[in-house]
């Protein structure tokens, strides 16, 4: 530690850090828009520029090492002026629709522009056309809001490995695209949304399917069925102004039903199914030779990154559906025929903290006889949206508990939301299968937490099992690639496609810092620790679903249903 | 002996035209291509197609709607899909699901292009099953 001057002030220093790193804990506010926590600063923005006594110029705070002794200004009127100066350039390119703007309220430029006292317009640019893609179902990138940051693009390369972005052309010319500038659709995009999550505009944005929710709502021939995520309802209380962790679960229950669902539904429950079909696919694997180790199939956004770009490894992942499919294939079936339902009038509406399932549910394989088992997928913003425009405030109403059949859960089910939970309910439950005996301490304290990769060795009966944890796909990348090397120690690996799993999701509210994230994720263990079910197999409607449809797990029925294929994926690279 | 379903493809942008006719091929379809509204109004003269995919911005802006009600008009049952661009390029939402546009939009179907080779196979077997 070593002292410098800031503003007059004399604050401790860490050899090492940057200037912005050193004024960040002293408390002293510098604005960034292309600074992102944890990555290798760019300097792309210039915002955060301060001046510093015996440099010749400002000094972009991000990226400059702080040294003994220095003496930095950061709010005089010359680095005042600049920061204005940006935000003008950037505001002289820039739509005027905040009204319509899938941004509005929560727009960053806009917070910037206010911040530093930007109120009106200096310079009239040539505004730059560019049509909008809406050809993904998960996303929509409309490239003239773009400021050019590049932390999608950063993101999208650094933290996932997908690289589906790139800048394109150089200067004034130069714009965010895909590969040959043809639709996020047919490139390599896996629909994950983080890039919608650093955005600082809405250059990009989530499909909204809002309307045609509503339009089914207010069909009198349809039934509309819903299911929710289970990180969903430790997040959505942040859209109506509650503090990170907030668990809206029974409110947002009761919120469904005032806007007119007329079954809701938990993923959870399908979770404990998962659990249960996983399970029993691993310890088949196991004893007859299957292709190991067995990567989870929860997350849509793995699947399709495995699919384009380690196709030799499709035969890894679990044939299992995700939750929201299995869901959706047990209401259009199972559940309509108890309700003596035409399954063509059902809607089946998903609430998903994942931008990436609104591909997956349009996926060819997940229906049958052209019906499809999720009709429509919401993210956690849009129901949000949603309550708004019908006029339900969750936050005002007393909590309600889920519909049977599918409204039961265990705890195990629930931590599905957090990286690790999927590892941990699986480990609980594979525990008592092969040993007959339920675990002392449920809690694996190895596998929780918001680190991207985990690993635990598993002793049960007398087999040992190697298990591993990882979240965000460059972390994916970097196991797979040792799996390859040779690496035989593992033999079943849960993947989340977002950094700490589904709480951080790209369909989550945005703004969320790293302790908003690890609030959410606390909230998980907090449900968990108070839960009277805390094991997937002790789920007695899981159970009565087996004994009523199903038959057993991996038997026919669970085949026809809740597994499908997936296969090599062409895309543009 | 069931007969191999004709598909008629029209879109004035030739590259368009070959990459989804290469789709349907591979497939098994029989393909009528059509470069345009006027080859496609000739096209319908001489063959029934089982379905249709037009674009919808040819020679005039609304070409797509025009050879739709062209083709319902004779065809009632073929089913017909928009395969355009026209909300990315205008704005605006011409998707027969969208309320009001179900009413004088003939078309069954709207996809936005770029379209994925799987998401167009798909919706051509729901459509003619």
């Amino acid at each position: 530690m070593f002292a410098i001057e800031a503003n007059g002030q004399k604050i401790e220093a860490k050899k090492g850090e940057t200037i912005l790193q050193t004024l960040t804990r002293a408390g002293i506010n510098v604005p960034t828009i292309c600074h992102m926590e944890g990555l290798l600063p760019s300097g792309t923005c210039r915002m955060c520029v301060v001046e510093v006594e015996g440099f010749g110029g400002l000094v972009p705070s991000c990226s400059h090492p702080v040294s003994e002794g220095m003496k930095i200004r950061t709010n005089t009127p010359e680095v005042m002026q600049t920061r204005k100066t940006i935000i003008d350039l950037l505001l002289s390119n820039h739509p005027d629709d905040c009204l319509y703007c899938a941004r509005n309220g929560n727009c960053d430029l806009a917070k910037m522009a206010a911040d530093n006292g930007v109120r009106d317009r200096t310079f009239q640019g040539e505004r730059t056309k560019r049509p909008k893609d809406i050809s993904s179902p998960s996303i929509i990138r409309d490239p003239e809001k773009c400021i050019l940051c590049g932390k999608c693009v950063r993101m999208c390369e650094e933290i996932q490995g997908v690289s589906a972005i790139d800048f394109v052309q150089r200067g004034s010319k130069a714009y965010v695209s895909t590969a040959f500038n043809q639709g996020l659709n047919v490139s390599s995009c896996i629909n994950c949304g983080q890039c919608i999550m650093v955005c600082p505009t809405a250059a990009l944005s989530e499909h909204k399917y809002v309307d045609e929710v509503l339009q089914a709502l207010a069909d009198p021939e349809k039934m509309v069925v819903v299911q929710h995520a289970p990180a969903v309802s430790v997040s959505i209380a942040e859209e109506f102004g509650f503090k990170p962790g907030t668990d809206f679960d029974g409110k947002m229950v009761a919120a469904l039903r005032r806007a007119g669902f007329d079954r809701v539904f938990d993923t959870s429950f399908t979770a404990d199914l998962t659990i249960m079909e996983e399970g029993s696919e691993l310890v088949h694997r196991v004893q007859n030779g299957g292709a190991l180790p067995m990567f989870t199939s929860c997350s849509p956004g793995w699947i399709k990154y495995v699919e384009q770009f380690y196709p030799e490894f499709v035969p890894n992942l679990s044939t299992c559906k995700s939750p929201q499919q299995m869901m959706g294939a047990i209401i259009k079936t199972f559940f309509a025929q108890r309700e003596n339902l035409d399954p063509k009038k059902i809607v089946s509406v998903s609430i998903m903290p994942c931008t990436a399932k609104k591909f997956e549910c349009e996926r060819p394989e997940m229906g049958r006889d052209f019906v499809a088992d999720v009709d429509y997928v919401l993210t956690t913003r849009e129901l949000a949206e949603l309550f708004r425009i019908a006029g339900v405030n969750p936050a005002a109403i007393e909590p309600e508990p889920p519909d049977t059949p599918f409204g039961e859960r265990s705890s195990a089910g629930k931590l599905f939301g957090a990286s690790g939970g999927v590892m941990e309910a699986a480990v609980r439950s594979a525990f008592c299968l092969l040993t007959g005996e339920e675990m002392k301490e449920y809690k694996i304290q190895d596998l929780r937490g918001m680190k991207g990769s985990k690993e635990l060795r598993v002793k049960v009966g007398d087999l040992e099992v190697g298990a591993a944890v990882v979240s965000s796909l460059g972390q994916a990348r970097k196991l797979m690639d040792e799996i390859k090397e040779g690496r035989k120690d593992i033999h079943f690996i849960e993947v989340m496609t977002c950094p700490g799993g589904c709480i951080n999701g790209g369909g989550q509210p945005i703004g969320a810092d790293t302790e908003a994230i690890k609030a959410r994720m606390n909230a998980l263990y907090q449900i968990d620790r108070d839960d009277r079910l805390r094991v997937s197999h002790k789920n007695e409607w899981v159970q009565r679903l087996y004994t009523e449809f199903l038959g057993k797990p991996l038997g026919h029925k669970s085949h026809e249903l809740l597994h499908t294929h997936y296969h090599q994926r062409e895309v543009l690279l | 002996m069931t007969m191999t379903k004709k598909i008629l493809v029209v879109d004035d942008d030739i590259d368009q035209l070959d990459h989804v006719a290469l789709i349907l091929k591979s497939e098994g379809y029989d393909v009528i291509k059509a470069q345009g509204q006027k080859e496609g109004e000739e096209a319908i003269l001489t063959a029934i197609p089982d379905l249709a995919i037009l674009d919808l911005m040819m020679e005039n802006m609304d070409s797509g709607f025009v050879l739709c009600h062209q083709i319902k008009k004779l065809y009632p049952e073929t089913p017909v899909i928009l395969l355009t661009a026209v909300k990315s390029a205008t704005g605006v939402d011409f998707s027969p699901k969208s309320s009001g546009a179900a009413s004088w939009i003939k078309a069954d179907i709207l996809l936005d292009k770029p379209v994925r080779p799987e998401q167009l196979r798909n919706e051509v077997k729901r459509l003619m099953a």
